[in-house]
């Protein structure tokens, strides 16, 4: 059985070889399939496996609050709101914080100049405490005091991002840059910490929170969100548990209402990330899996003509001693070699074509194949190819030799 | 009484054409003997074929017994079969039936994989096949490559390589020159002188001539047998 397979092989390949070109077209639905699966995997995977290094450096002891009006409320110009009493309650209220931060987001236009230089920045008032919280480090200068919030000093701490823009030298300590039309000193640089998901996290300019809630003017209400990182005994679903009720309680919520705020950590940041990752993976093998059916068919296709065209030979090697199986084997063995042959192909195309399309976007994490996409693409190719192979193949080892042999 | 190679009694092949039955053997007995040189002959429809595809268990019969080289073929299914075809049976056909893609060399070793023998003693068997029917230089031309001629000596050899108790040949010079089918007698003459078991099918009496025996076929029936007395049934 084994002499019959190994003579089979050869002689499929050699089938494959002498019909070069019709082989490959044959093949070129699986190759498509195989490699637009294998880019899209690549490309997702490396993309997840890239977000759960950047979440799980950023700790999963750390909680965002922010503000959150259902679409429906929006309509009716409702607008939910964090405070800074809300902050003020949770501080004082919750156990195991260990420190707590509020943001408040520039409403105005984000320009910032320097000399003659102008850019557009994320610019957010904070505190001391967001340095922890963000496990933000400095490489010049100071971060942000406790005494540049009580007296709204105009200091601004920036991101390289920013430095890079606004040209500024490279320490850009005691340079003043312009902010919604106010001055403000620069006290430090963030290190740099490279793009996430190719969102930037170093064009961002830190100023004091009370500083930007003088520049906002004091009389509108503000919005801020409120960053936490928690002390090392206290547990995530504990301490959003406790600012969940806090914070109902405050905005009168009764208990037929929604949540008018959304409490969210790293990790479900991650997961929700991974949720769509997952999804797009999912959607798109289902469209390969489609396109792997109609290359499989193709196959099919091509067998069959290739089985009539050979009846001939199929008659000769039943006269001269060819069995079944022998027969069964020769055609089913060439089509799985096809569809495979052809998921190869397919897959270096498509790790050929992640990785461009990873390195041709930039802050794009790299193109990663996890093994069992390798093996998905190959098995399942190779499946196609003896399914479709079959019925061809039991067509050819089916005939009659006298039939075949009379066969013009 | 030398033991028969080939022994059939009352054999009958029967076709359904329609409403209609085609009796194309219709009882037939002979007995062939070892290193026999014998030829059918009959015109068209006579059923020389069929007897053909009988004889090269291609096809089974209706009825009757058939016995090669002691083996009851009738007990054996399509496998078993195509075993026999290919350890006792050499099939020269009239077209070749070489296969196109593959070289004189390789369409010599065809036979001998479904034998399962590995590729280095197929190769040697093969060699010295296609050098008995003086074609050890052309092994690596392709069909298309070759005479008509040569084409049916490289047929010759692929029935040759397997050793097989009978060389059953379907018009062997029907495709073929005056000169070449010459050339293939005179191998036929010498394979037979060589002890070799010929069985030729053919309508050319020229060929029949070069036959130690001859049988003539009629409606189905044998109408002459050359060394036994002429039968004529009914």
């Amino acid at each position: 059985m084994l002499f019959a397979f190994m003579e089979s092989m050869r002689s499929a390949l050699y089938s494959i070889y002498a019909h070069g070109l019709r082989s490959f077209l044959t093949t070129l639905g699986i190759i498509i399939g195989v490699a637009s699966v294998i880019a899209v995997v690549s490309v997702t995977q490396g993309m997840s496996s890239f977000i759960g290094d950047t979440f799980s450096s950023l700790g999963t002891n750390s909680l965002t609050i922010q503000s959150y009006t259902p679409f429906e409320d929006q309509m009716k110009g409702i607008r939910a709101r964090l405070t800074p009493e809300d902050l003020e309650l949770i501080e004082r209220r919750v156990d195991g914080i260990a420190s707590i931060t509020p943001i408040l987001f520039a409403n105005r236009s984000s320009q910032i100049k320097y000399g003659s230089q102008a850019a557009f920045s994320q610019i957010m008032g904070t505190t001391y405490a967001y340095q922890d919280v963000s496990q933000s480090y400095m490489s010049q200068g100071r971060f942000l005091a406790q005494s540049d919030n009580l007296t709204r000093r105009r200091v601004a701490v920036i991101g390289e991002s920013v430095r890079e823009n606004l040209n500024l030298p490279d320490i850009p300590v005691n340079e003043y840059v312009e902010i919604g039309g106010e001055w403000f000193k620069v006290v430090g640089l963030m290190e740099e910490k490279g793009d996430m998901m190719g969102f930037p996290q170093d064009d961002i300019v830190l100023v004091p929170y009370s500083t930007m809630r003088s520049l906002q003017g004091n009389q509108t209400r503000a919005d801020i969100q409120i960053q936490l990182s928690l002390s090392d005994t206290a547990e995530v679903e504990n301490v959003s548990q406790q600012v969940t009720s806090i914070l109902r309680n405050a905005h009168g919520l009764s208990s037929e209402d929604d949540d008018d705020f959304l409490i969210q950590t790293p990790e479900q940041l991650m997961e929700s990330f991974e949720e769509v990752l997952n999804m797009v993976t999912i959607v798109v093998g289902g469209i390969v899996g489609i396109s792997l059916l109609v290359g499989g068919i193709g196959i099919m296709n091509i067998m069959l003509v290739s089985v009539t065209e050979r009846t001939r030979e199929i008659g000769i090697c039943k006269a001269i001693g060819a069995k079944r199986y022998h027969i069964l084997m020769q055609f089913l063995i060439e089509a799985m070699l096809l569809s495979l042959l052809g998921g190869i192909v397919g897959l270096s195309i498509g790790f050929g074509l992640g990785s461009l399309i990873s390195n041709s976007i930039p802050g794009f994490p790299p193109a990663s194949i996890p093994m069992w996409s390798v093996f998905m693409a190959v098995g399942f190719s190779a499946f196609v190819g003896v399914l479709f192979g079959i019925l061809p193949a039991a067509k050819a080892a089916n005939l009659d030799p006298i039939d075949a042999l009379r066969y013009e | 009484m030398p033991m028969s190679l080939i022994q059939l009694q009352g054999i009958t092949k029967f076709y359904e054409m329609g409403t209609q039955v085609v009796r194309a053997l219709d009882g037939i007995d002979i007995d062939v003997f070892k290193n026999d040189y014998l030829a059918f002959i009959g015109s068209s429809g006579s059923g020389k074929s069929t007897m053909l595809n009988i004889l090269g268990c291609l096809d089974k019969p209706t009825d009757g017994k058939y016995h090669l080289n002691g083996t009851d073929v009738e007990a054996l299914d399509q496998n078993q079969l195509a075993a026999i075809r290919n350890q006792e049976i050499g099939f020269i056909f009239q077209s070749f039936n070489l296969l196109p893609r593959a070289n004189a060399l390789s369409n010599v070793m065809q036979p001998l994989i479904y034998r399962g023998i590995g590729y280095k003693q197929r190769k040697d068997m093969a060699m010295e096949a296609l050098q008995r029917v003086g074609l050890g230089d052309r092994t690596d031309h392709l069909p298309n490559q070759l005479s008509g001629g040569q084409r049916q000596r490289v047929a010759i050899a692929r029935a040759l390589v397997t050793h097989p108790s009978i060389l059953l040949a379907d018009e062997p010079t029907g495709n073929l020159d005056s000169q070449t089918t010459i050339e293939i007698m005179q191998l036929f003459d010498e394979l037979h002188a060589e002890g070799h078991t010929l069985i030729v099918v053919t309508h050319e009496d020229e060929i029949a001539r070069h036959c130690h025996r001859v049988v003539e076929m009629k409606d189905g029936r044998i109408f002459r047998d050359s060394t036994g007395s002429a039968r004529v049934s009914h």
